[in-house]
C-alpha cells in the first residue's frame, strides 16, 4: 500500500451513523451503525469498524469529516473531526462522485427527505426540503415493517407483488399508519398493504420535488433508496428515470470525505 | 406469571357450565380472556400482525395454559378494531360497550368516566351506573396513535416502552415540545437530544405533551369523576402523572386482578356470557 492520503467520512444522521474510508478517489471500506442517543459511541463505532474492514490503523487517517443532521454533537476535540458538511452539499458531492452523470440527488432519511440539483462540479443549484407534516418517512417504514411481522427488505418484496390498490391518507405518516393498520384489521392482503406504503412514501417525495427542477441524471440516496417499490412508485410519479448506486445510503458520508479532498 | 398470560389455578374449567371468552383485536395486541362460571379465569396477550394469525395465537396460549379446547367454549364476543377476523365468534360488540362492561365490573358502578388509552386512538366514554353510554368522543387525526408512538419513541431514544415512563418522572424541569401532532413532537424530540439537552429531560418532555395532546380531548368532553383509565397508555406512570395534574383530577387505580389493556376484553367475555345464559 503506498502513502496516499486516507480520509474518513463519517455522516450522523436520524437513524443510522454511517462512515467510509476514501483513499485517493477510491472507497476502501464502508460501516454503519444505528445512531440512538449517543452519536459520539456511534461515530467512533462505525470508524472503528471502517477502519477494521480495510485494515488500516487510525494513525494512517489523515482527516476525518461529518455530514447529517448531528454532525455539530459529534465533539471535536476528542475525535479530532477536521470540519463539517452541510448535509445538502455532503448529498450533492457525494452522488456526483459515485456518479459523475447525477445532476440531481433525492435523499430519503431516516426522518427527513430533500432533492438537490447541482452542476458538473458538484456545485449546489437548488434543495427543497420536506414540509414537516411528511416528516419521518425511514421512521414510518420500520414501524409498519414491524406491524406487519416482516423485515424493511420483505416489506418490499411484497409491495412489487401487490395485486389490488388500497391506499392509506396522503398527509403524515401517523395518520398513514392508523389507515395501514386499519386496512390489515379488515384482513387486506399483506402485499397489497405493503404496496399502500410504498406508494405513500414515494408520493410525499414525488409532492416534494415538484418545488425543484428535476436536472438528469436522478439518483437517489438514503436508507429508503434501497427499498425497490418505493423507488418504482417513485419513477411513476416524478415521471423521470431514477437510478440507486451501490451504497445509496453511504451518499452523505462519502461527500463529506470528498469535500475535503478525499477523492483525490 | 407468563408475560404472555395467566390462569387462576383455583378453578377448574371441567366442571364448569358455563365457559366463554371476550377476544378483543386491538391495533398492537390481541388478548383474549376467559371467564368460567362468570369468573376470570385465564387471559391472554400477544402482539397483532396479521389479525386471523394473531387471534389463534392467543387462543393457543390459553389452550396451552389451561387445556381448554375451542370447542369447550361456549361463546365468544369479539371486539376491537380487528373483531371482525374473529372468524369462530358468535358476535361482536363495539369497544365502547365492551370498555363500559369491563369497567363497571372491575371498578364498580360508581365509575362515570372512562379513557381508553390503547394503541391506536384514545376514547373518553361517560356512562351511568348501569353502564349505559351516555356519551363519547373519540380522538381526532392528529391525536391517533399515541400509544403506538411511545413504541417508536422508546425505540428513538434506545429504551425500553415499559421503561421510559418511570424514566419520564425523573426530571421536573424540562423544555416544552409541540403537543398538537405526534409526529412534531417526535421530530422536536429528536431535535432536542441534538441540541444536547439530557435524555431524562427530552423523555420527560415527550411524556407531557402527550399527556397535554390526551388532557385536551379528555376535557373537551369533561370528567365526572369516579375517573377510570384503561389500555396500554394506563400504565405509563409518566403519561398518568401529568395526565392527572393537568385534568386536577385522579384516576381510581389499576386492579392487580386484571390488568388495564384486558378490560375491553373482558367486557366482550362478559357480554358473551350473558348472551349465553339468554339463549
Amino acid at each position: 500500500m503506498n502513502n496516499g492520503k486516507i480520509v474518513a467520512g463519517i455522516d450522523a444522521g436520524h437513524l443510522n451513523t454511517k462512515a467510509v474510508l476514501i483513499k485517493d478517489g477510491r472507497i476502501l471500506s464502508y460501516a454503519k451503525a444505528p445512531t440512538a442517543c449517543d452519536v459520539l459511541a456511534a461515530t467512533q463505532n462505525v470508524l472503528n469498524e471502517a477502519l477494521k474492514n480495510a485494515g488500516v490503523s487510525p494513525d494512517r487517517l489523515s482527516g476525518m469529516y461529518i455530514t447529517g443532521v448531528f454532525r455539530n454533537m459529534v465533539e471535536t476535540r476528542t475525535l479530532n473531526v477536521g470540519g463539517t458538511v452541510p448535509e445538502y452539499i455532503a448529498d450533492a458531492k457525494g452522488a456526483l462522485f459515485l456518479d459523475n452523470k447525477a445532476r440531481t440527488v433525492i435523499d430519503i432519511g431516516g426522518n427527513v427527505h430533500m432533492a438537490i440539483s447541482f452542476d458538473e462540479s458538484g456545485n449546489v443549484l437548488d434543495v427543497i426540503e420536506n414540509d414537516k407534516c411528511a416528516e419521518g418517512l425511514g421512521i414510518f417504514y420500520r414501524n409498519m415493517a414491524k406491524v406487519l411481522g416482516v423485515t424493511e427488505e420483505e416489506l418490499s418484496e411484497l409491495a412489487l407483488r401487490a395485486t389490488k390498490r388500497v391506499s392509506v391518507a396522503i398527509q403524515c405518516r401517523l395518520s398513514a399508519e392508523s389507515e395501514a393498520i386499519d386496512l390489515m384489521c379488515q384482513g387486506v392482503e399483506i402485499e397489497d398493504i405493503a404496496d399502500a406504503i410504498a406508494r405513500f412514501i414515494a408520493d410525499r417525495v414525488a409532492a416534494m420535488c415538484t418545488y425543484v427542477a428535476l436536472r438528469k441524471k436522478v439518483v437517489v440516496a438514503g436508507g429508503l433508496a434501497k427499498s425497490q417499490a418505493v423507488i418504482k412508485h417513485l419513477q411513476n410519479m416524478i415521471k423521470e428515470e431514477v437510478s440507486v448506486g451501490d451504497l445509496p445510503e453511504y451518499v452523505g458520508a462519502i461527500g463529506a470525505a470528498v469535500s475535503y479532498g478525499g477523492a483525490k | 406469571m407468563s408475560e404472555l398470560g395467566s390462569m387462576n389455578k383455583q378453578m377448574d374449567w371441567k366442571k364448569a357450565n358455563v365457559i366463554v371468552a371476550g377476544v378483543d383485536v386491538g391495533s398492537v395486541t390481541t388478548k383474549v380472556l376467559i371467564l368460567v362460571e362468570g369468573q376470570v379465569y385465564a387471559w391472554s396477550q400477544v402482539r397483532t400482525i396479521a389479525p386471523k394469525e394473531s387471534v389463534f395465537n392467543a387462543i393457543n396460549e390459553v389452550r396451552y395454559q389451561t387445556g381448554l379446547e375451542l370447542q369447550n367454549i361456549q361463546y365468544v364476543v369479539a371486539t376491537g378494531r380487528g373483531s371482525t377476523q374473529v372468524t369462530f365468534a358468535q358476535r361482536t360488540m363495539s369497544e365502547i360497550s365492551c370498555a363500559v362492561a369491563g369497567a363497571l365490573r372491575i371498578w364498580g358502578s360508581s365509575v362515570r368516566t372512562i379513557l381508553d388509552a390503547g394503541g391506536d386512538s384514545c376514547k373518553v366514554i361517560h356512562c351511568t351506573d348501569k353502564g349505559r353510554v351516555t356519551d363519547f368522543l373519540w380522538s381526532d387525526k392528529c391525536a391517533t396513535g399515541i400509544g403506538r408512538s411511545m413504541e417508536t419513541f422508546a425505540d428513538l431514544v434506545k429504551k425500553e416502552v415499559t421503561e421510559i415512563g418511570d424514566i419520564a418522572l425523573q426530571s421536573d424541569q424540562f423544555p416544552k415540545l409541540s403537543d398538537f401532532c405526534v409526529v412534531y413532537a417526535q421530530s422536536e424530540a429528536l431535535d432536542l437530544i441534538r441540541s444536547k439537552v439530557p435524555l431524562k429531560q427530552v423523555i420527560a418532555a415527550y411524556h407531557y405533551a402527550m399527556a397535554k395532546r390526551i388532557s385536551t380531548l379528555v376535557a373537551r368532553s369533561g370528567v365526572k369523576k369516579d375517573f377510570v383509565i384503561i389500555g396500554g397508555l394506563a400504565k405509563n406512570p409518566g403519561i398518568i402523572n401529568w395526565l392527572e395534574s393537568i385534568l386536577k383530577v385522579s384516576r381510581l387505580a389499576p386492579k392487580p386482578e386484571v390488568d388495564p389493556t384486558l378490560i375491553a376484553a373482558l367486557g366482550a367475555a362478559l357480554f358473551a356470557d350473558a348472551f349465553y345464559r339468554r339463549q
